[in-house]
Parts: structure tokens; C-alpha cells; sequence
């Protein structure tokens, strides 16, 4: 009788230091997300203004806005999307799909994980010798193309592991209908999987959204208003990086302002991924 | 020819019924290991044969054969024959989605597509047959009355079929099946799942679609075998150790492994 008390006491005990230190461990992570939330909201709310999405970016000493470092970013990325997404999609569903038992599967899954976590500064260095080099100036189209290959393995991992979720029942009850395998991925696996599918791909934007060495080798940068895309753009990562580096205040604060824009935009990519996640699990 | 003697035969002739699906030294492997072993039987037309046997004895895996469904899944080998209408299914020249549409299944936990109601009967008719609206609404709910769902679902054929309760889940299954016109239903544990309730829906249903289909059951329950089937085969580790009439099988079987198992000495 006495020997349970002490054991159950003695499990009370370390439960609870055990909590504490999750906690404080929990704490500490947060704090510095809090502190960094905290300074951006507080310099970069200071410069926000109607301006700020009008004007372009100003020489030193000038105020201006960031108008074509957001038009870059939101060319490059949108490009880079629509030019990963099909790739990645369809490599994740051969993965799932078709190559589910075979060798090629396995050997393509291993080499799309190292290109998963390969530094991006890599990737861009890479698209440099691919495109910039022989086209002999940098371009806006070279940086979409770094952009697209950071893409491809998010969206390649998502998809998969989406249809891998997939019952296999529900591929045997749309093949036991007579529908051919294009009809069941395309009709069945496809709606089943389809949040977590788009979820991928809102996370694989905001990934390349902030994305800046990739784009110094390739789309450099442009102090001035640029819709060419065989021309250096401007993105806001690579602004904010040449700004925040400056000794002007004016660049200084739309450094700021640049990184709460990007902060904000991911945020919401964020929560309406996880609001698509969060729908499906309720079915 | 001691052949003309099996059991099979005899029931053939006793119900007169023409045979529907004659399976003939059928083998069956998942890689090296062999699961079914020299199966020999011919269900008769219109009419519901139960496979019963323990876990693992191969039931479920000769149900899979008849419409291939197996072969979705690498490693997984049949030798034999299998004829539906005196055409071997197991015919590499076999059309497999044409075969499908002619043998319908539902599997044992309801796997309703993720769309509406409607759009999960219309899905399959879709398939092969191009109807206009009125007449795709008018076979969506001629499936969903003959599966006994259309009072439930008239009012939300638009509602996601997963909303549903799964007794009703698995009678869309059904109806979903029934509404592409198949000759054959493949039942894999259709009720296993079921609360008892449920079940006994399913097994009503199973007595009204036998007057047009032929139907193959496999379960554990053998009082379900006894209840919906007219002819019931036994197996036991991958072998079919007797196939007769059910009332014979459950009250005067000929093998003693049979009585064993349907007394409940072991499985």
C-alpha cells in the first residue's frame, strides 16, 4: 500500500517538472517569434502608407514607395507558380498513382527530398550558370525559373503524401465501377485529396515569397519601374536585403515596411491553408 | 468421369438455373505464397452464393479475382479460368472496365465518393452512357428506391455522401452499383461494419435484388450465410473444402472440417 503512494507520488512529481519544462520550452520559442512579430509590427506599421503601394523606390535621401519591388514579387512568384505547380503535381501523382510499387518512385521521392532542403542560394547559382550566363544579363524570367524549381519539391511532397492518404478503397471502389485509372485519379483521389493538394501549394508560395538569394544571382534587382521580363526586376526580398543594408532612413524604413508586407501576405497564406486543412478534417 | 458427380454440378441441376459464373481450376498467388488452391465451382443464375470459412481461408480473395480488381496491386497472380457467360474473364484481352460494369462490388467498410449523393450514382451511369438530365435524374432515383435510400435521400441529393450514416453510406454503395445495370454484385462483408439495424436493411435488400442479379456474398457471419444465400461454399486455407445448398451445408454437411467450423469448434 505504502510502496504505491510513494510510486504514484513519485510520478506526480516528475510530471509535473516535466511539464514546467515544456513549458518554459514552449516559452522561449514564442517569445523570440513575439519579439520579432513585435519590432516589425512597430517599425514597419511607421512606414506604412498609400505610398508605399504607388511610388516606386526612391533614389538615397528621397521618399518613395515599393510599388515595383511588389509588382516583381508578385510576377516572379506567379510565374514560378504556374510554372512549378503543373510539374509538381503531376510528379507527385505519378509517385502516388501509377509509380506507387516501383523503383523509379523510390529513387525520384530520395533525390526530391535533397531538392527539398537544398539551400536556395544553391538553386540560384544554379539558374545563373543555366540562364543568366548565356543570356549573358539577368532577367526576370530567370529569377521565375529559381523560384519555379523551389516550388516543384514542395508541391511534389504535398501531392503525394495527399493521395498516399487516399483509402485504397476508394480507388478499388472507383475501379470496381468500371471507371478507367485516368477517371479515378482525376473524379475520386483527386476531390479526396484536393485541400490538402491546394494547401501545398499555398505553402510552397509562401516559401518562395521571401525568398531572396535565389533571386540576387538571377533577377538582380531594378530601382526603377520594369514589365519586362527579360530585364532585371525588382522583388521586395532583394530590396529590403540592398535597403536595410543602406545607411539612408529613408531606405532603412521601407526596408521595414517591405518585410511586414511579406510577414502579412505569408500569414495569410498560412491561414487559409490551414483553413482548408482543418475543413477537411471535419468531414 | 467422377467429375459429373461434384456438388456443384448437382445443384446446377437441381435448380435448373443456368450457370452464371463457372469457375474452373482456379490458383491464385500473392508473390510466392499460394492462396487459393485448385478452386473448382459454377454459381447458378440469379440467385446468392455466401463464401464462409475463417480469416485468411481465401474468400474474399476469389470474390477479387472475378472482376480482377486485384490486379490493381502489383505481385498478385491468377491461373485458370473464370467464366462469366462462358467468356473467360481471366482473358488477357479482356476489356477490364467494360467487365466491370458488367460485375459490380461493394466492399466491406462504405467508400462513398467524395461528392454529392447524386453525383455518386451518376458518376458510374456517366461512364458509359450519355443521358440527359431528366433521364439521369429519373436512373439516380431508380438506384437510390431499388437500394432503399430514396425516402431517406430525396430531400438532400445534393448533400455530400459522406454526410450520411454508414448503413446509408452503404446502401449508396449499393445503389451506386446497382445503377450502372451490372448481371453480377460482389458483396465483400457488406455488413460487417453495420450496426444490427443496418444490417438487416442490407440483407432485406439482398433478398430483393436476387430476383435480377447473381450475387456472391462473402462473410464471417455464418448466420448471415444462412439467412440470405441459397447455396453457400466453405473454405478453409485457400482450399474449397464443400459447396452445396445452404440449408444442406448448415444442417447435414457431407465434410467434417464443414461441421467443425459451422458448429463453431474452430474459425
Amino acid at each position: 500500500m505504502s510502496t504505491a503512494t510513494s510510486l504514484h507520488r513519485r510520478r506526480k512529481t516528475t510530471n509535473s517538472l516535466m511539464m514546467t519544462l515544456c513549458l518554459v520550452a514552449a516559452g522561449i520559442g514564442l517569445a523570440w517569434l513575439a519579439l520579432i512579430l513585435g519590432a516589425l509590427l512597430y517599425k514597419g506599421l511607421a512606414g506604412l502608407s498609400v505610398s508605399v503601394f504607388t511610388e516606386m523606390t526612391p533614389p538615397p535621401g528621397d521618399a518613395g514607395g515599393l510599388l515595383n519591388a511588389i509588382y516583381g514579387s508578385v510576377v516572379m512568384t506567379v510565374i514560378a507558380v504556374i510554372v512549378g505547380t503543373p510539374i509538381g503535381v503531376l510528379a507527385g501523382t505519378y509517385m502516388a498513382e501509377y509509380g506507387r510499387f516501383s523503383r523509379l518512385t523510390t529513387i525520384v521521392r530520395f533525390i526530391n527530398d535533397i531538392l527539398l532542403s537544398a539551400p536556395s542560394i544553391i538553386i540560384g547559382l544554379f539558374v545563373y550558370e543555366l540562364l543568366v550566363r548565356p543570356m549573358g544579363h539577368f532577367s526576370a524570367l530567370a529569377g521565375s525559373v529559381a523560384l519555379a524549381i523551389l516550388v516543384i519539391p514542395v508541391v511534389v511532397r504535398t501531392t503525394e503524401d495527399m493521395l498516399n492518404l487516399v483509402p485504397n478503397a476508394l480507388r478499388e471502389a472507383g475501379t470496381a465501377i468500371g471507371a478507367p485509372r485516368w477517371v479515378v485519379i482525376k473524379s475520386v483521389a483527386y476531390r479526396a485529396a484536393l485541400s490538402g493538394i491546394v494547401t501545398g501549394i499555398l505553402l510552397s508560395i509562401a516559401r518562395i515569397s521571401g525568398e531572396t538569394a535565389p533571386l540576387l544571382f538571377t533577377a538582380l534587382n531594378n530601382q526603377f519601374w520594369s514589365s519586362n521580363l527579360n530585364a532585371p526586376m525588382a522583388s521586395l526580398p532583394v530590396t529590403i536585403f540592398q535597403f536595410a543594408l543602406s545607411p539612408y532612413e529613408e531606405w532603412q524604413q521601407l526596408a521595414w515596411t517591405g518585410a511586414l508586407i511579406i510577414t502579412l501576405t505569408v500569414l495569410a497564406l498560412s491561414i487559409v491553408a490551414r483553413s482548408l486543412t482543418g475543413r477537411r478534417e471535419d468531414k | 468421369m467422377s467429375q459429373m458427380l461434384s456438388p456443384d454440378m448437382t445443384i446446377a441441376a437441381e435448380a435448373a438455373a443456368k450457370v452464371k459464373i463457372e469457375v474452373k481450376n482456379l490458383n491464385f498467388y500473392y508473390g510466392q505464397s499460394k492462396a487459393l488452391k485448385d478452386i473448382t465451382l459454377s454459381l447458378p443464375e440469379r440467385s446468392v452464393t455466401a463464401f464462409i470459412g475463417p480469416s485468411g481461408c481465401g474468400k474474399s480473395t476469389l470474390l477479387r479475382v472475378f472482376n480482377r480488381i486485384y490486379e490493381l496491386y502489383p505481385n498478385q497472380t491468377a491461373e485458370g479460368q473464370v467464366l462469366l457467360d462462358g467468356q473467360n474473364v481471366l482473358d488477357r484481352s479482356q476489356d477490364l472496365n467494360l467487365l466491370r460494369t458488367k460485375i459490380g462490388m461493394v466492399f466491406q467498410k462504405p467508400t462513398p465518393f467524395p461528392m454529392s449523393i447524386y453525383e455518386n450514382i451518376a458518376f458510374g451511369i456517366r461512364l458509359y452512357e450519355k443521358l440527359s438530365k431528366s433521364e439521369m435524374d429519373g436512373r439516380v432515383e431508380q438506384a437510390l428506391k431499388r437500394a432503399a435510400l430514396w425516402t431517406e435521400v430525396k430531400d438532400k441529393l445534393s448533400a455530400s455522401g459522406l454526410s450520411l450514416s454508414g448503413g446509408q453510406q452503404q446502401r449508396l454503395c449499393i445503389a451506386r452499383t446497382v445503377a450502372v445495370k451490372p448481371e453480377v454484385i460482389l458483396l465483400d462483408e457488406p455488413a460487417s461494419a453495420l450496426d444490427p439495424l443496418s444490417t438487416a436493411k442490407i440483407e432485406e435488400l439482398i433478398d430483393e435484388l436476387q430476383a435480377d442479379y447473381t450475387i456472391v456474398i462473402v462473410t464471417h457471419n455464418m448466420q448471415q450465410a444462412a439467412r440470405v444465400s441459397k447455396q453457400t461454399a466453405f473454405m478453409y486455407l485457400g482450399e474449397l473444402v464443400e459447396f452445396d445448398r445452404t440449408e444442406k451445408i448448415f444442417t447435414s454437411p457431407r465434410e467434417k472440417r464443414t461441421q467443425d467450423y459451422i458448429t463453431g469448434r474452430f474459425g
